[in-house]
């Protein structure tokens, strides 16, 4: 609470500085001679730091930065879901069961020692030995089967699994890979506090005071020719109005996290120098309990996808950056390449119309009672609670409009705020009848929208898994279990299809607005920033994939 | 000396019962922490990653096994001094986090405490002294009414002040650019650093003293052994500090004792607001992160805290004040 209140004396603060015109300070071009840039400030990875407890160590909780010294074997571009080669030139499937990796030559420690495909094969064998670190469930049932050996010769590394594991791609790529010299005496790696890392990464560690992160670049990296960035500080972690305060006054380069209503906040300080982009991570959806009456009704459920104004959530909740999102689950037009062909003319973000939604309800059976309140069809009274999480701002705008819109076709529905764990806690248990929640856009549909959607994904009482409404259907779970084994783009464009066709046909979950993921940045001293025009790198990708980018800003 | 048993066997009774307390407490909360903290790593509009909450439970090892035998489990470590590692300074270890922070707030919340006992009791004295007058109005009244406001909200206006509008302070954290050590550079550093929470703190705790220094003082100096020191023709400052002061000291002591016992847990409000890396905003995060391990010690630091201030001071008390001793309780 104290934390809110904060934030908004800060964005008094703000505006109170602002009618003295010093909340936006002007920054003096800070490119040198030298085609580098000087100096680049991003917000502390980690928000919670007494100072003086160091661990670099990538594989513990809370790293101090898990981006700039340890480097995964390829990075993948969230939306076109392109692969970049890193630590690894390429890679292939040998079926769906062994996947190989040519590891890239030339690349160093930073102790200067060489880099191997043994240390490659090292890092993921550890895994196996230490569960505690296995976060892409190489080697246990997580989205397939569990490997079974990981071996390097040559350049190569090849991963063998005992079933199918062409699901697990897209997090075992993800890996930080652990320097073989320094890791294997240390025994478990989990609790190994990493104080001198030894990485491959860009950048090292310079300095560090308990607050302030100062690394500097490594001459001898890779792709050093790539990287322009002569220091790099993390520092600080903000609230949105404090991230816009120094944003502002050029004390931060860039901020990934939430700010509302960037353009009114932040770009029109300096409209020249500050910008955002914000692109869909997956779409954010009402999620009915399907187990319960009346939503194990298709009628019902197709019934009030209408009755929900979309632009107007768009409007109230994102300030109309994120746009109404399409009943398919796709992130269009971004993955349209996989709509089936039946849909791609088709207009698939649900429009408005409350008349329709009215007429189907009474198709169905709900029908208005004489205090113009829908019953159940036997009569019984319809009720309808939303459950949403306490302080999640835009689902309690979302979620306000949506209780509006219903109520206005005769649904009688009320908004019941808990704390998020509360939340959680209903989603483990199945207790509850609507709720917001998120279907990932990732890249691998059978992680993403098809883990939404499969049987065996249904939360249990331990864990929240992502099928929270509950969809039960042999035939998807069937579609689902193909999608997962194959690697081959016309079969997983069929399959995907078929799964478009149960969303939008039998309405497994509401689609409402594309959810973001966020990069705002000032472009006074670095430019060549992911953008709309330009997006190379999804905001919620790999930085690497950014600061490999980053060019010195041209002079004023 | 069966006053001093009867008390030491109460100290330990409300151990056990705050130990058991502390253990259940948190469970009781709804949540998981291996989930909590992957959440946190993925950011809400995330699907939580299986693969990745299980690695995290593997991690962290907890919770597991039916409540008995974690209770057993947990009084055990205990005994052995054995508080586990923090969830969220993994892998560190309870002990050594709390070794970070409790120094900041040692000096924060301890000196001010100090400080505004100091300043409150003498205030309070002379406005029961002077009662009536104009001091002793402005005074009861000024405290009366900060005392009605919460500190964090003074802390706000502090902040938005002080912090914010004129820039005098830095508005968070304990120091920026210096080297922590022993340095002159770090320390002025950090006593820029604090001035404001430091402030804010004074203000709301010295309130208390004041009052409760006022009111007994008054009632003290209608007794009749006042009386007779007038009359027996002592100087006023004598009868004010030596003979009224010292008696209606006596009730501040055993508040000040729990005061200095509560420090451990450090201000949370105040300290989260100006994010000073002390025990309070430590506090705040083992609760947003589940952090048992961290969140129990914490709360075991400041019970044990209490329970010795209060001890001490019930033997203070003893000694101080014959009278306790013999009134059967």
């Amino acid at each position: 609470m104290h934390k809110r209140t904060r934030a908004m004396v800060a964005g008094a603060a703000c505006a109170l500085l602002l009618g003295v015109a010093a909340c936006s300070s002007s920054m003096s071009g800070q490119s040198s001679s030298d085609g580098m840039i000087a100096q680049l400030t991003f917000p502390a990875e980690v928000s919670d730091t007494v100072g003086g407890l160091v661990n670099y160590n990538p594989y513990s909780p809370n790293p101090l930065t898990s981006t700039w010294l340890y480097e995964p074997v390829m990075v993948r571009n969230g939306l076109s879901c392109t692969i970049t080669p890193w630590l690894a030139t390429g890679y292939s499937w040998q079926g769906t069961n062994q996947l190989t990796f040519t590891m890239r030559d030339g690349v160093e420690w930073s102790d200067g020692k060489p880099f191997t495909a043994e240390d490659v094969a090292f890092t993921y064998n550890l895994m196996h030995k230490y569960p505690a670190i296995d976060k892409a469930g190489i080697w246990n049932d997580t989205f397939g089967a569990p490997a079974t050996s990981v071996t390097a010769s040559g350049d190569s590394v090849v991963l063998t699994f005992s079933g199918n594991a062409a699901s697990k791609f897209d997090d075992i790529i993800k890996q930080p890979i652990l320097p073989e010299h320094v890791y294997q005496s240390v025994g478990d790696p989990s609790k190994y506090i990493d104080k001198s890392p030894v990485g491959t990464g860009p950048f090292k560690v310079d300095s560090y005071n308990g607050r302030r992160l100062v690394l500097a670049r490594r001459p001898d990296y890779w792709q050093a020719d790539k990287i322009k960035v002569k220091k790099l500080v993390l520092e600080g972690s903000y609230e949105a109005s404090e991230a816009a305060l120094k944003l502002k006054s050029g004390g931060l380069d860039a901020y990934w996290g939430e700010i509302p209503n960037p353009q009114k906040a932040f770009v029109a300080a300096d409209p020249a120098h500050n910008h955002f982009y914000y692109a869909p991570a997956g779409t954010t959806v009402l999620d009915f309990n399907l187990t319960k009456a009346p939503f194990n009704d298709v009628r019902f459920r197709e019934a009030v996808s209408y009755a929900i104004n979309r632009p107007e959530i768009s409007a109230k909740a994102t300030y109309g950056i994120m746009k109404p999102a399409s009943q398919t689950g796709l992130k269009l037009p971004f993955t349209d390449a996989y709509l089936p062909s039946e849909y791609t003319d088709a207009q698939t973000v649900l429009p408005y119309d409350a008349a329709k939604a009215s007429q189907l309800l009474d198709a169905a059976g709900y029908r208005k009672g004489p205090d113009r309140k829908r019953t159940l069809p036997d009569g019984s009274p319809l009720n309808l609670t939303f459950s949403v999480q306490a302080g999640f701002i835009d689902y309690d705008a979302m979620a306000d409009v949506i209780t509006r819109d219903f109520n206005d076709v005769g649904v009688t529905t009320k908004i019941e705020t808990n704390a998020p764990d509360s939340v959680d806690a209903q989603k483990k248990s199945g207790d509850f009848q609507a709720l917001l929640e998120y279907v990932d856009g990732g890249c691998q549909f059978a992680t993403g929208l098809g883990a939404r959607l499969a049987s065996n994904q249904i939360p249990t009482k331990t864990d929240v898994l992502p099928n929270v409404e509950r969809w039960r259907d042999a035939a998807t779970d069937q579609e689902i279990a193909q999608l997962s084994a194959t690697v081959d783009k016309s079969a997983q464009k069929q399959l995907v299809g078929k799964l478009v066709d149960t969303m939008m046909t039998q309405f497994p979950v509401t689609a409402l607005v594309y959810a973001p993921t966020r990069i705002i940045y000032r472009t006074d001293k670095a430019v060549g920033w992911p953008t709309e025009q330009d997006p190379y790198a999804h905001p919620a990708d790999n930085r690497l994939l950014i600061m490999t980018h980053l060019k010195p800003a041209p002079a004023a | 000396m069966k006053y001093f048993l009867r008390r030491i066997a109460f100290f330990l009774a409300t151990l056990w019962a705050a130990v058991t307390l502390n253990f259940i407490i948190p469970r009781l909360e709804p949540g998981d922490p291996a989930e909590v903290m992957v959440r946190k790593l993925s950011g809400k509009d995330a699907q939580l990653d299986p693969a990745a909450v299980k690695a995290m439970r593997a991690m962290l090892g907890a919770p597991d096994g039916n409540l008995l035998r974690q209770y057993v489990r947990y009084l055990d470590a205990l005994a052995h001094g054995d508080f586990g590692l923090s969830y969220t300074y993994y892998p560190y270890g309870v002990t050594e986090v709390i070794g970070h922070a409790l120094p900041w707030t040692l000096a924060l919340v301890g000196t001010t405490q100090v400080l505004s006992f100091i300043i409150g009791i003498t205030l309070g004295a002379f406005a029961a002294w002077r009662r009536n007058s104009r001091f002793d109005s402005v005074v009861t009244l000024g405290s009366t009414f900060l005392g009605a406001l919460p500190a964090f909200w003074i802390a706000l206006l502090l902040l938005f002040a002080f912090g914010y509008t004129l820039g005098w302070f830095p508005t968070s954290g304990g120091y920026e650019d210096s080297i922590p050590g022993w340095n002159g550079a770090f320390i002025g550093d950090a006593v820029i650093h604090s001035i404001l929470p430091a402030v804010a703190l004074l203000v709301t705790t010295s309130v208390a003293w004041v009052l409760g220094m006022r009111n007994t003082m008054v009632l003290n100096l209608g007794a009749d052994y006042i009386r007779l020191a007038k009359a027996k023709g002592l100087a006023d400052r004598d009868v004010a500090l030596r003979y009224a002061a010292r008696n209606a000291l006596l009730p501040s002591v055993t508040g000040f004792a729990i005061a200095l016992g509560g420090l451990l847990g450090g201000s949370v409000l105040v300290e989260s607001i100006f994010d000073y890396p002390g025990m309070g905003r430590l506090m705040a995060e083992a609760i947003g992160n589940k952090d048992y391990p961290l969140l129990q010690t914490l709360l075991l630091f400041i019970v044990v805290g209490v329970l010795l201030a209060n001890l001490i001071a019930d033997m203070l008390y003893g000694v101080l004040d014959p009278r306790v001793r013999r009134t059967p309780a």
